[in-house]
């Protein structure tokens, strides 16, 4: 009724190449979002180890805050002291995500980059092979028990069991672990460029005008919404990949 | 190193089975006009009569990419960008901060157990200074009782010793008026004896009757009592 025309999905969330159109190296809009977020992840830390002082301040507190966030609050919390040892992997993964989650609210980009399947479907693959390799070298070849058995079922369940856990641990728990931050985000995108469509079309229909306030409030509001989730997603991906590697690795069911 | 190892296989793995599962898709990133240009720079393209296959990449051309399939570039490039930032994190950057916060801790800890220690050398000064100054008032005022002590003693002596002189100085004086007063008696005794005799001489050289002795005995008497 507003002659309302909403974008295709794949004008969202697929953008042209900046450079080698087609090419396997061709550099999108989503390929310098990666880059930007890996310039800003190793430039915390490079600040933050420049100058160490006694009272960090600056790039040294926020790297300091980044490392005692991970380690303590995801590392030692899923997988105790056996856990720090992976807080490099999930300091990595948690601050990546994050930058490239966030950039969904800065303004000319608005686009996180894990509204696209490629990165998330890396980083859960990544994450698959570490939690799985942790349960071989935890358990060897007696991992595979371990995963697929459950103590205490009774023998003629474990027909039902085993290919339940089999197809929940090997082929759905990647699978989940992508789509959760990759849909999310995707949804989160959709909905503020929703808002802005909707805003922008009333803005132009000059009648409906004072409508444009709400979609525009919402736009403000999913706005610090997405904040929030761009966050929140970094952090469940980090902390479920603790999880599942103490899960792999642990001793006990 | 073992961690840091498996997790570099795992980042490579994760590369290969991504990569080879986004071959296929790696036409959806190609723009409307380059899938376009790719059809008619085909042979035997003619836009009057296309064929079916024709038909169905020019179709395919203006299809959404199917957002499930990912992109060749991005998952290179996505695996690349987490490659350097894990790289940078677990070689560089997380030893720094940690070995920081390390050196923090262990300061902050050696600086309160010098300050603990400083505290109990502090109080264990105060509290020998405190037995000191306790001491010395003790002795300051053990050396003021002894004084006194020495001074009443002194006092005493002095006291006793003047007592002493004064009675030895009172037995002397007795001792000395009666001395004179023995001599004062004997002397007495001699002259009275020596005025009797007188008077007897007298008496006998003028044989005189009886009144008459009398009387010059008695006048005798009173002329010694007077001239006494």
């Amino acid at each position: 009724m507003f002659a309302l025309e909403f974008p295709p999905l794949s004008h969202i969330v697929d953008w042209p190449g900046l450079a080698g159109e087609g090419a396997w190296w061709e550099i999108n809009k989503v390929v310098l979002v990666y880059a930007i977020a890996a310039f800003l992840t190793i430039m915390i830390f490079v600040l933050g180890s420049r100058r160490k002082e006694l009272v960090p301040t600056g790039a040294q507190n926020l790297a300091e805050i980044t490392v005692e966030f991970v380690e303590d609050g995801i590392a030692r919390e899923t997988m105790g002291e056996a856990g720090v040892k992976y807080t490099p992997m999930l300091i990595s993964l948690f601050l990546f995500i994050f930058f490239t989650n966030i950039f969904e609210v800065i303004p000319i980009f608005q686009m996180p980059a894990s509204a696209r399947i490629a990165l998330p479907l890396v980083l859960a693959l990544f994450a698959y092979v570490v939690y799985h390799g942790a349960g071989f070298r935890a358990h060897g070849l007696g991992y595979i028990k371990h995963a697929l058995v459950p103590p205490g079922v009774p023998f003629l369940l474990l027909f039902l069991v085993v290919p339940i856990e089999f197809v929940s641990k090997f082929l759905v728990q990647p699978f989940s672990h992508t789509v959760r931050l990759f849909a999310n985000l995707l949804a989160g995108h959709i909905l503020l460029v929703t808002f802005a469509v909707l805003t922008s079309g009333l803005f132009v229909l000059k009648p409906y005008l004072p409508l444009a306030l709400l979609p525009m409030a919402g736009v403000v509001v999913f706005t610090a919404f997405e904040v929030f989730v761009s966050f929140l997603q970094a952090y469940v991906f980090t902390l479920l990949t603790g999880v599942y590697i103490n899960a792999a690795q642990s001793h006990e069911h | 190193m073992r961690t840091f190892r498996l997790l570099l296989a795992a980042l490579l793995v994760s590369l290969v089975a991504v990569v080879g599962s986004a071959s296929a898709a790696s036409a959806s990133g190609e723009s409307e006009a380059t899938c376009l240009a790719e059809i008619a720079s085909e042979e035997h393209f003619d836009p009057e009569h296309l064929t079916e296959d024709q038909d169905k990449a020019i179709t395919a051309c203006f299809q959404a990419p199917n957002p499930m399939v990912p992109e060749k570039n991005e998952v290179i490039w996505g695996a690349f960008g987490f490659f350097v930032v894990f790289g940078a994190i677990a070689k560089f950057g997380y030893p720094q901060i940690k070995k920081a916060m390390n050196e923090r801790t262990e300061r902050i800890r050696t600086d309160l157990e010098t300050a603990d220690n400083q505290k109990a050398e502090a109080e264990r000064l105060a509290a020998e200074y405190q037995t000191k100054l306790a001491d010395a008032k003790n002795e300051s005022a053990r050396i003021v009782e002894e004084a006194r002590q020495t001074a009443d003693g002194v006092r005493r002596q002095l006291e006793a010793k003047a007592q002493a002189d004064i009675a030895e100085m009172r037995t002397q004086a007795a001792a000395d008026i009666e001395a004179a007063k023995s001599q004062a008696m004997a002397d007495l005794r001699g002259e009275v004896t020596a005025l009797a005799i007188g008077a007897a001489e007298q008496v006998v050289q003028r044989n005189l009757n009886d009144d008459t002795n009398r009387a010059l005995v008695e006048a005798y008497i009173q002329q010694v009592g007077a001239s006494n």
